[in-house]
């Protein structure tokens, strides 16, 4: 079931570098797309991307309904 | 983190109790209008300390941009209520006690001293608060529940954004 979601929301999975992210970011109305932050929260805490939502990754599963399947997310 | 564009700093708790979560879109541009009066407030109060003439006219500027905010705060407003409230009596409600990104006005002058007596300075920490309230702005969106306050505060994220990409040019014209 978790894996089947995690499917939906992260296929297809495409990789950007910083310079396409930054040129996404600017691009895109903010709302229509969800960046999220898989590291520690004291990594967050140190810097994040402004508005990114910080689940760290072995938080996860049982948090994957925190995300909006219909929208893109960016993982980083 | 090999990330080279904005960043901004803090727990994911950091200012989050200034919302309960349940505002209307109404109270949050109350609170957005408050903050962006209280950063003009804060750059005016800058200008009056300075000599420098570029310093000043860039405060100037600064102001202005706060000033067009709370002009498109308003006009916000005013599309979800169109019978709503004069400005004054909009302005009247407001409460410009915190600068936006949660920061309290005199103690940042107190702290940032140093930091606000050149073009490079006082526009690195323009950046940095503002990409600060970009971040709170999005935190709140992520906490509410009511669909028409995120949309809002995705909103106030776009001019937040737009105003932090004409930041960055001035920035590098600058320096």
């Amino acid at each position: 079931m978790v894996l089947e979601t995690l499917k939906k929301l992260f296929t297809p999975v495409e990789s950007l570098d910083a310079d396409q992210l930054k040129a996404y970011l600017a691009e895109h109305k903010e709302g229509s797309f969800t960046l999220l932050d898989v590291r520690q929260p004291g990594e967050y805490e140190e810097a994040h991307i402004p508005g990114a939502k910080l689940i760290p990754i072995a938080q996860l599963p049982e948090r994957m309904s925190e995300l909006d399947p219909e929208k893109p997310v960016i993982a980083y | 983190m090999g990330w080279n564009g904005l960043k901004a700093e803090g727990p994911l708790e950091l200012n989050m109790d200034m919302v309960r979560g349940d505002e209307t879109p109404i109270e949050i541009i109350r609170l957005a209008y408050g903050m962006e009066d209280s950063l003009g407030g804060f750059y005016r109060s800058v200008q009056t300390r300075t000599q420098d003439s570029e310093l000043a006219h860039l405060l100037e500027m600064l102001i202005g941009a706060e000033d067009k905010h709370k002009q498109y705060l308003f006009e916000l407003q005013k599309s979800l209520e169109p019978s709503g409230v004069s400005r004054e009596t909009f302005e009247a409600d407001v409460s410009p006690k915190v600068m936006e990104g949660g920061f309290d006005s005199d103690l940042f002058i107190k702290q940032n001293e140093k930091f606000l007596n050149d073009v490079p300075s006082v526009l690195d920490l323009s950046m940095m608060l503002e990409t600060q309230a970009l971040d709170l702005y999005l935190r709140f969106a992520d906490k509410s529940q009511n669909r028409e306050t995120k949309d809002v505060l995705h909103k106030i994220g776009d001019e937040e954004k737009s105003h932090l990409a004409a930041l960055d040019k001035l920035r590098d014209k600058k320096t």
